[in-house]
């Protein structure tokens, strides 16, 4: 067990974050998502590679944390109590903020395309949508991180 | 978009650095829940826990020796084939070497303990309370009516018999006062065993806190719940103020300034004033310190020269009870959390310097040594049975104190 978490941990931690944004909310999916993964070894089908499950339950807590998040902060309840963990030093370029500002369900298709390059359909099979739904959110996603990426090129593409 | 668009490009390569020591959290959580689940598969509670840490100790083959006799364990065995790389630190299998130096007074089901800095450890006697004086030359310790001071090494210094039976002994800063309850009265005697008093005829069953200023103020919580200071010489009450409901403990702060409250629902720090002239000492304002929702404390401690607590709180989770050491720095509105593990903690103790912290996890079997700051995080596993010798089903022992502050 020691040997698989080192090597899925640290990916299974990037994906949490890049759709949570928040250090600690992240720690706590990657590691929620591993309790899980050992709570459901005997449902998991040995012949399966374990990260796409894994990354299927990362993702799937990520986006609820964020939607109750989001819940949370339009109730206007009061923050956790726990103090986030101070942004690690390398966050904080303007393709995160950029992914930050997308909503969380494009965010987790996007990361799971992007950071985790699964297809949009492992991704539908993941977050049980439909391949279109997931091909929209990708692609409305991918347009507003191009304005980020590429503002001088859009700009000159609109005039 | 293609593998080759800058976009994509830019995607794959963002930087996220991982928290310090993040992953190490999460391994032990995870190690500790699979060890649950293959103690249950095993059925025995003697198993539940150690045997994982063993099957780690023993490496990769012994845990696929153990995968393979069952489908859960079929599933682990094929993601195995992807390892790379070994890893994580296990815990010592014995008690060393204190980390950060010190000594240990370790209250077990056969007496109280001192642990010397390099694990030596002896064990004092058939007592059912220990506290440390402040220096650590003595231990007052209590069995029944008696209240004794000995030496660390057991040498007998003095008894005395009280009228009902002792609990709580707590050595004053100056060495010269114990403070100590009998039956729901709190009493005072010198630190030679004389000059035994009442200083209050009825208390609540939790332990008093001396001032740590060096004079005679004691706090202690009366059997109305009220958090009481009184001269221990003069016998003169100084200042009283409502209690916390379900109070389980009080400590004093280094500087005098704040009395920490702490229940099984809340912690809260006491403002106090403290005067050694008149006007004199006062209880002030409080305020709360906030917990998880949901969460209970199980133990809290103040730092030995600051005013930075740390506490012990369990919640519960999707897959069952979790248990957080977290940090109140002063000034501070929030805590900062060190280290969740599923199951239950136990108390935390601060290190003379104020550099560590030691928790217990009895679910397991081990203290763990936390570093504020900078610093390895370490554990010490069988600790049942370092304190009960020759016993297999010991109780896990209780830490009663981390000497001493020079």
């Amino acid at each position: 067990m020691a040997e698989l978490y080192s090597l899925h941990w640290r990916r299974a931690y990037r994906a949490a974050y890049l759709v949570v944004h928040d250090a600690a909310a992240a720690e706590d999916v990657a590691q929620d998502a591993f309790l899980a993964a050992v709570d459901a070894l005997d449902r998991f089908d040995r012949r399966r590679p374990f990260a796409p499950w894994l990354h299927r339950i990362v993702v799937n807590r990520a986006l609820d944390w964020a939607r109750r998040e989001s819940l949370r902060r339009r109730a206007a309840q009061t923050e956790s109590v726990f103090e986030p963990l101070p942004p690690p030093e390398e966050i904080g370029g303007e393709m995160i903020a950029a992914l930050k500002e997308l909503p969380a369900e494009q965010r987790a298709v996007v990361v799971l395309r992007h950071l985790l390059e699964y297809t949009p359909g492992e991704i539908a099979s993941m977050l049980d949508l439909p391949r279109g739904t997931v091909n929209s959110r990708l692609r409305r996603g991918l347009d507003r991180l191009r304005e980020t990426a590429e503002p001088e090129a859009v700009g000159e593409e609109r005039r | 978009m293609s593998r080759h668009d800058p976009l994509d490009k830019a995607l794959r390569e963002l930087a996220i650095q991982v928290p310090d020591d993040a992953e190490a959290r999460g391994l032990r959580v995870v190690e500790a829940a699979y060890a649950e689940r293959e103690g249950r598969e095993r059925g025995g509670p003697e198993k539940r826990w150690p045997l994982p840490r063993f099957a780690l100790a023993l490496g990769l083959s012994a845990l696929l020796a153990v995968l393979v006799l069952s489908p859960a364990g079929a599933a682990v065995r094929g993601w195995v084939d992807e390892v790379i790389t070994p890893s994580t630190p296990k815990p010592e299998p014995t008690l060393g070497e204190i980390p950060g130096g010190g000594r240990l007074l370790v209250q077990s089901a056969t007496g109280p303990w001192v642990v010397q800095p390099d694990g030596s450890r002896r064990l004092l006697g058939d007592y059912e309370e220990a506290t440390w004086s402040p220096r650590g030359l003595y231990v007052a310790v209590a069995e029944g009516r008696t209240l004794s001071a000995v030496e660390p090494d057991g040498t007998p210094h003095w008894s005395l018999t009280a009228g009902a039976r002792v609990s709580d002994p707590r050595w004053a800063p100056s060495g010269t006062r114990i403070a100590y309850r009998s039956g729901k009265a709190v009493r005072v005697v010198a630190g030679d065993g004389t000059e035994d008093r009442v200083v209050a005829g009825s208390s609540a069953p939790i332990a008093p806190a001396w001032s740590p200023l060096g004079d005679p103020t004691l706090a202690y919580v009366s059997g109305a719940g009220e958090l009481r200071l009184v001269d221990s010489e003069s016998l003169v009450g100084l200042a009283a103020a409502p209690a916390l409901d379900d109070l389980a403990e009080i400590e004093w702060g280094a500087n005098g300034k704040s009395i920490l409250e702490a229940s099984r629902q809340a912690l809260r720090l006491r403002e106090v004033q403290p005067r050694k002239l008149p006007p004199r000492p006062s209880v002030e304002a409080s305020h709360s310190l906030p917990l998880p929702t949901g969460a209970t404390v199980v133990d809290a401690a103040l730092a030995p020269e600051r005013e930075t607590v740390a506490a012990v709180v369990t919640n519960w989770r999707d897959h069952g009870t979790r248990s957080s050491v977290v940090l109140y720095g002063p000034g501070e509105a929030k805590p900062r959390r060190l280290l969740t593990v599923p199951g239950s903690l136990g108390e935390v103790a601060w290190s003379p310097d104020g550099r560590r912290l030691l928790v217990a996890w009895p679910a397991v079997n081990e203290w763990l040594f936390l570093p504020i700051g900078r610093g390895r995080e370490s554990a010490v596993a069988n600790i049942s049975r370092a304190f009960a010798p020759g016993h297999r089903n010991a109780s896990f022992p209780r830490v009663d104190g981390w000497c001493c502050r020079r």
